[in-house]
């Protein structure tokens, strides 16, 4: 598989296929980071579109000495989504928690014997609601460390904020994350 | 060192992530195995974790590609519809015409003789077919000439014996009734007899041993 910087070039030389490749295999990972952050697909997939709208036209701006490609658009994604989070806030504050949460105990019903995908699909509605009611540093935090995957120097370098201050804010957000699925009713067996 | 509740809640992530040293690692062990406030909390942060890590990505939309490119790019042709024609391929008429084109040419193979064994990759070789291709079609050719001149040896001995033959059955019988009358062929076959066919042979000694092929 050709390296992205090796793609970043040819998009500089205005190859589209180039580009069209970059696309492809980094998509999903932004979408993902984008939905897990708002919660709503259709707010994800407009984001995701901004995200490399912005890429393609600030590709010039990237070096190699900055980390790899998807450290930076991974830091990007997360700026954007701090700007997006900010400029709606105002609309989210009349939002009540309340009819964002699932109603665990009808997703538990005894009688409901749900196969492997429909647990899955629960499961991650679950943490979905669950991100909604962290705080965005916390939220971007654990995202990126238990959901994305990156190491702790790659979110430094993405959040742009201290070693000490990430490792806080991944160890502050999941443990608020765990109590508020505790509440929901997911327990280890 | 005696580790509090609070300390244990600020490095539980690193506990987690091996991010501490030995000495501490056994210290954070040591207390949470005997905390009743800890254990619980570190059991739920890990079954959290883990929950996280088995989550599969959401995947995305179908059209969110096409819609990024058709922004930064501007609209384009797919690649796709170079191949468009691709999926036609697996429609079940084109797959019995194949079929069919397939057995005949088996069955045409067959009748020919030819085995399997016999083609080789050298068959396969464009100036060998034209060779063959060439050779067949001269050969078809001479044959043909051959054949055509052969009829016109046929022909000329027709109408060398033709006017012998012709006033023999008048001189000889004027006047014979119908009944007695011997049609052509029979004139011809027994005038044959009678030294003609020597006649022709001497004409043309191979004349009737060749035969159009």
């Amino acid at each position: 598989m050709e390296p992205d910087a090796q793609l970043v070039q040819r998009c500089l030389r205005g190859e589209g296929p180039a580009w069209e490749e970059l696309v492809r295999r980094h998509s999903r990972r932004v979408y993902n980071i984008c939905y897990r952050f708002t919660g709503n697909p259709a707010e994800a997939e407009d984001l995701s579109q901004e995200v490399f709208l912005r890429i393609y036209r600030t590709l010039a701006s990237y070096r190699t000495a900055y980390g790899g490609f998807p450290t930076w658009l991974t830091s990007v994604t997360r700026n954007l989504l701090i700007d997006h989070y900010r400029r709606t806030r105002h609309d989210r504050v009349t939002d009540s928690l309340e009819d964002v949460m699932p109603k665990v105990e009808e997703k538990h019903s005894p009688v409901r014997t749900p196969d492997k995908a429909a647990l899955a699909s629960e499961l991650s509605a679950q943490v979905q609601s669950a991100l909604s009611r962290l705080s965005p540093d916390l939220r971007e935090a654990v995202i990126l460390r238990d959901l994305q995957g990156l190491e702790y120097n790659e979110i430094q370098e993405v959040l742009s904020v201290p070693e000490g201050t990430v490792k806080s804010r991944i160890n502050r957000g999941r443990i608020e994350l765990a109590r508020v699925l505790q509440e929901m009713g997911l327990r280890p067996e | 060192m005696t580790w509090t509740c609070v300390q244990i809640e600020e490095r539980l992530s690193d506990y987690l992530d091996g991010l501490l040293p030995a000495a501490e690692q056994r210290e954070f062990r040591a207390h949470v195995d005997s905390c009743s406030q800890c254990a619980p909390l570190l059991a739920q942060v890990t079954h959290v974790i883990g929950r996280l890590r088995t989550l599969e990505p959401e995947p995305a939309p179908a059209a969110l590609v096409s819609k990024i490119l058709d922004q930064t790019l501007g609209p384009r042709k797919t690649k796709r519809d170079w191949f468009s024609w691709l999926p036609m391929l697996w429609q079940p008429r084109f797959a019995m015409g194949t079929v069919t084109v397939l057995a005949t040419l088996l069955i045409i193979f067959q009748a020919a003789g030819v085995r399997r064994s016999d083609i080789t990759a050298a068959n396969l070789n464009p100036v060998r077919i034209f060779h063959a291709a060439d050779s067949h079609a001269h050969l078809a050719f001479a044959r043909g000439v051959k054949f055509v001149n052969d009829l016109r040896v046929v022909y000329e001995i027709q109408s060398r014996l033709q006017p012998a033959n012709n006033p023999a059955p008048n001189n000889t019988q004027p006047s014979s009734a119908p009944s007695q009358q011997k049609s052509p062929n029979e004139s011809q076959r027994n005038q044959g007899t009678n030294g003609s066919f020597a006649f022709v042979a001497t004409l043309i000694p191979d004349a009737p041993t060749r035969s159009p092929r």
